[in-house]
């Protein structure tokens, strides 16, 4: 576990301006989010609406790592499509660096992803026909980015995969394709990173490195993260910890 | 390793227990039904649709045309003559050959309830028919009708058996009165079947009379001079007709007469069936290789799906074999449920048809050969989707367990020997398809040619992606483009499927125009309204004063109309001196022959005419036809009989041919003597400008001339006409369902690549593609394999639609624009809807959906 302290010394990295003013990448007032039901006949088969989020008041600061924990079924997984742009809050408010995620438009959602944010899911969600350097060079591509591969093969190397750069995923490891993963979250250097039980399919050591990879990155980018993990060691190695049950925040621990 | 009640579990299965063991999950997976083999179900179907209406219509149209050939002669030889009949002498030596019945045919005219109407007429003795029977309205005996004569019912008029039409035209109902030349006859019976209707070979301008021939004889129609065919068959006593026909044969006399045997009767239909019937196999095997194509891109969409399941299989211990077979189970039911739908809609439109045609040749149904092509094309489609199956489902057994445990896994690839396998079946469907057709080299040809055009666009499309992979582009579009299409497998596979359809359709819809055209173009611009027949020399110039006089008509044109049988070109017999196959119809039986004392008009390819005075021996011009299939040149004497005289006279011009005019044209021009003194008629042929000037001179010839004979074009202009919108109709048709098989292929396409692209297209979206930017890539690349597709595909379809025109249909080759711009149409169509399928369609749109397929 790690204190601010020990933190403060691995952080290597240019203090963002809003780090500097202290603002809130991210500020969540009242946030909800609802689902079409879903009966046998799959969704809207019923009609009746399920809440999935009931008004989520929560902020990430500039550079904090937060831990979103919470039983399945809880809301953390719609709290990253809606803090990330996947999804569109059917109510409250959501502000991502200051763009109102409840009235911008996909246009505005998907430029906010692909230049500010960096996602990692569980299931690593890897493009099968493409090489892990090519599935890391993605977001830089879609930056406009002409370096695109030789900046993805650092970001690689930097996860310790510079042996892998042109096998696809289906001749990787778990352990492998989720630095892969990590690798094209953090290529971009955004500003925000979303992380979804990112260790939930990798064993206990390899869950170790990866998220120590995950950390190191964060600090060194100066990068924000809201990690959501079962893993209660984990969350308390983030900042602070926000326990979310069925749709609300029920507690927060840490400042 | 023992389990709770002995058993060895380390054993493998006995074949009852792998039995049970499939049974049990097949019952599972049909609990869950087979809804996601829609696409492979509804390919199976369209494709055996076509295939069994073509093969039970033309197959079994052309068996019952060849098994009837002694019925549809009406003999197992036959001799035939015009204008007169054969001499007592020879007819008697004719008979006591066989059992021999002797038929006149004409064309004349009947008066009936206040109606006068041109019929073609036919005498028949008392042995007709020899082989087959004349059914009858009624139901009741022929000969017992017919032989009615004399009793106090007719009042001593002889009988006459009419077609149903001839009673809808005059109004005249059974039992009326009708008048044929100088003799009344009574109505009988209708007819609805006559056994050698095939054996007139010519189109028929009204309908059939069937009276006694003595009857016909005492009408005074037959004359000297008349058109009149007088056929003699031979029914063989000794059981050996070839015999039988070569001692006919020895009997033939200097002025020639057309012989017969079964082998030829209904020859002509029964190469225009086998020729529309290896064209419409031709659309089949499209269809088939469409089908074929979608049900692979389907079966292999299916088998992607469940590669998860296949390996929760596979960890629950199911061997690759126990997968293979239990999907090979669920496709075979799904085919066979394919394959019922096809048959069952093929049966349901083909025996109708089937009915209909026959009805209108005279032919005999007989249901056994649809059968025996269902049952054949059940085979063919068997053969092509166990070899579908195989490469499709090959990959399943491949499936690592592991699968169910890792994302990012690339589906496996087929085993080689299964894909060789599965392959070859795919050919030999095709190949026995074509093997199966009437005219199998020409088809052979054509599936060949398939093939071949399937190799080019494999082979452009890994030259598409050898391309494509060398490029290093740095750019998002550009890197997912290469990406999809470096690998060259997957790359041809789509270009073919697509290609497949775009050459089927573009070879038919070619086919089809210049079919359109061809048709289309036999009726010409300006066609006579009225045809008289049968005007004898005296009342030619009252005719013409009458036509001329009036000004509601025009454009009459007269000549004296007889007919010759060529017998030898500079002495060699004709058989031996054609040089042209194709023109053989110019010996076969007889002519048309004219005499002419001053040029016709006609322009001319050599020579010149004879003087205007001229009056010596007999000069003749033969026409373009004559000519080519020859090799005729100017002083080359032909010998050929006229009116029983046989004469030799030398070529002094050849004419060119005007084709299709419905004016009266002769093969053989002769100069005036010594035809102009014979006993000949003429015909005569004019326009209206109103329909009341015409039908005011049919009452009038009708009135004044009864011996003439007026045939109305004018409706016989609207049956041609209506053949040629149904036959117009029905090819649109067929190349509609190939449109229909060739989108539900690439429905299936784009189906198999919509799962695989989901998942990319998610990722892309999650690390800030727009929609827009994803939809822009899959059109890219769709557009990449839809231009190879359209070229190439649009290239080969339109080689193979001029193979189709040019050498199984004998029409001239005549693609309309809209032929060129298909294939691009068809490849801008299958791009955009790759392009907006798979990449709009691939992001989750509802709201929710995006976690959902994300927390998978």
């Amino acid at each position: 576990m790690f204190s601010k302290t020990e933190r403060a010394d691995t952080v290597d990295r240019p203090p963002s301006p809003d780090a500097e003013k202290g603002a809130p990448v991210a500020v969540l007032s009242g946030a909800r989010l609802s689902y079409p039901g879903i009966g046998d006949g799959g969704p809207e088969a019923n009609g009746a609406e399920v809440d999935v989020l009931r008004g989520i008041d929560m902020e990430i600061g500039a550079g904090e790592i937060v831990a979103a924990t919470g039983p399945s079924g809880s809301g953390k997984s719609s709290l990253i499509a809606v803090i990330g742009g996947l999804e569109r809050p059917t109510g409250g408010e959501v502000k991502v660096l200051d763009i109102d995620l409840t009235t911008a438009g996909e246009a505005a959602r998907t430029d906010l992803r692909r230049r500010n944010i960096g996602i990692v899911f569980q299931s690593f969600h890897l493009v099968p026909a493409m090489s892990a350097l090519q599935n890391a060079s993605l977001p830089l591509m879609l930056a406009g980015n002409f370096e695109a591969e030789s900046e993805a093969a650092k970001m690689l190397a930097r996860v310790g995969l510079s042996h892998r750069l042109n096998h696809r995923p289906s001749a990787l490891s778990g352990g492998e394709q989720q630095r892969v993963a990590i690798a094209r979250a953090f290529a971009a250097e955004p500003r925000l990173v979303l992380a979804d039980e990112p260790t939930g399919n990798l064993d206990q050591a390899t869950g170790d490195e990866v998220v120590g990879v995950m950390f190191d990155l964060v600090r060194e980018t100066g990068a924000s993260m809201l990690l959501v993990t079962h893993d209660e060691s984990l969350a308390a190695r983030c900042d602070r910890t926000i326990a979310i049950d069925n749709g609300k925040v029920r507690d927060t621990v840490g400042s | 390793m023992r389990d709770r009640d002995g058993r060895d579990t380390a054993a493998p299965l006995s074949r009852a227990d792998q039995f049970r063991v499939l049974r049990a999950l097949v019952r599972a997976e049909w609990a869950a039904g087979i809804f996601g083999l829609r696409l492979f179900i509804g390919c199976v179907a369209i494709a055996t649709f076509m295939m069994g209406t073509v093969w039970m219509l033309g197959d079994g149209l052309s068996t019952m045309l060849s098994r009837g050939g002694t019925t549809f002669l009406g003999g197992d030889v036959s001799v035939t003559t015009t204008n007169v009949p054969l001499p007592a002498d020879l007819a008697d030596r004719l008979s006591a050959l066989g059992a021999m019945s002797e038929v006149a045919e004409l064309r004349s005219s009947a008066q009936a309830g206040g109606e006068r109407v041109a019929v073609e007429l036919k005498g028949v003795d008392g042995a007709y028919p020899l082989y087959g029977g004349v059914t009858l309205g009624s139901g009741r005996d022929f000969r017992t009708v017919l032989n009615r004569t004399g009793n106090v019912e007719t009042e001593g008029r002889p009988a006459a058996i009419v077609e149903p039409t001839f009673l809808a035209r005059t109004g005249a109902g059974i039992g009326d009165v009708l008048r044929l030349g100088g003799q009344d006859f009574v109505i009988a019976d209708t007819l609805s079947q006559e056994p050698d209707r095939l054996s007139v070979g010519r189109f028929m301008v009204g309908p059939r009379i069937i009276v006694r021939l003595d009857a016909l004889r005492a009408a005074g129609l037959i004359q000297r001079g008349s058109i009149v065919e007088f056929r003699y068959r031979l029914r063989d006593r000794a059981d050996a007709p070839d015999d039988l026909v070569d001692a006919v044969r020895d009997l033939r006399p200097e002025a020639g007469w057309e012989l017969e045997t079964p082998a030829d009767a209904g020859d002509r239909v029964l190469r225009t069936v086998d020729r529309t019937t290896t064209f419409l196999g031709m659309v089949g095997i499209t269809a088939l290789a469409i089908g074929i194509a979608g049900a692979w891109a389907a079966a292999k969409a299916w088998v992607r799906r469940r590669i998860r399941t296949i390996a929760l299989y596979r960890l629950s211990g199911a061997t690759p074999g126990m997968v293979l077979a239990l999907h090979a189970v669920i496709v075979v039911f799904a085919s066979f449920l394919g394959l019922a739908v096809g048959l069952g809609a093929s049966a349901a439109v083909a025996l109708p048809l089937l009915d209909v045609i026959t009805t209108r040749l005279h032919v005999p149904l007989a249901t056994g050969n649809v059968v025996e092509q269902m049952a054949t094309v059940a085979l063919i489609l068997v053969a092509g989707l166990a070899g579908t199956g195989l490469l499709a489902m090959s990959s399943a057994a491949e499936v690592s367990p592991g699968a169910a445990m890792r994302s990012g896994e690339a589906p496996p690839s087929a085993n080689p020997l299964h894909a060789a396998a599965g392959a070859g079946l795919v050919l030999f469907a095709l190949g026995a398809a074509a093997l199966s057709l009437p005219i199998p080299v020409l088809a052979g040809l054509m599936t060949l040619g398939l093939a071949a055009a399937i190799g080019v666009l494999a082979l452009a499309a890994a030259g598409l992606a050898k391309c494509v992979s060398r490029r290093r582009p740095r750019g998002f579009l550009g890197t997912v483009i290469r990406q999809s299409l470096e690998n060259a497998g997957h790359t041809a596979t789509r270009t073919i499927a697509i290609g497949v359809g775009i050459i089927g359709i573009t070879a038919i819809v070619a086919a089809q125009n210049s079919l359109q055209q061809a048709l289309t173009q036999e009726l010409p611009e300006r066609v006579p309204d009225l045809v008289l027949i049968d005007v004898q020399p005296d009342q030619v110039a009252a005719l013409r004063d009458r036509v001329e006089g009036d000004p509601g008509l025009e454009g009459l044109q007269a000549d004296p109309f007889m007919r010759m049988t060529l017998t030898q070109v500079n002495g060699v017999p004709v058989e031996d001196a054609l040089v042209r196959e194709d023109k053989s119809w110019v010996i076969e039986g007889d002519r048309s022959f004219s005499w002419a004392a001053e040029p016709t008009g006609a322009a001319l390819l050599a020579g010149d005419w004879w003087d205007v005075d001229y009056d010596g021996q007999p000069l003749v011009s033969p026409e373009e036809d004559l000519m080519e299939a020859f090799d005729l040149t100017v002083g080359d004497r032909l010998t050929y009989s006229v009116l029983g005289r046989t004469f030799t006279s030398e070529v002094v011009n050849i004419r060119k041919e005007y084709h299709r005019t419905f004016r009266p044209e002769y093969l053989l021009l002769a100069s005036p003597q010594p035809f102009r003194d014979a006993p000949h008629t003429w015909i005569m042929s004019l326009q209206g400008k109103t329909d009341a000037a015409l039908d005011g001179l049919i009452r009038d010839v009708s009135a004044a001339h009864g011996n003439v004979t007026a045939i109305d074009i004018r409706p016989l202009v609207a049956q041609v006409r209506g053949v040629i919108d149904g036959a117009t109709l029905a090819s649109f048709l067929m190349a509609g369902l190939l449109v229909v098989a060739g989108a539900m292929s690439l429905a299936a396409l784009v189906a198999a690549d919509v799962d695989a692209r989901r998942q990319e297209a998610l990722v892309f979206s999650v690390v800030g593609a727009s929609r827009r930017e994803i939809a822009l890539v899959r059109l890219a690349e769709a557009a990449a394999v839809g231009a190879i597709a359209a070229a190439l595909g649009g290239l080969a379809g339109m080689v193979g639609g001029y193979f189709v025109v040019t050498e199984a249909l004998r029409v001239d080759w005549a693609p309309s624009a809209f032929v060129f711009v298909l294939p691009v149409v068809l490849g801008v169509a299958s791009s955009v809807v790759a392009g907006a399928v798979g990449g709009l369609g691939a992001v989750p749109g509802g709201r929710g959906q995006l976690v959902r397929h994300l927390a998978a």
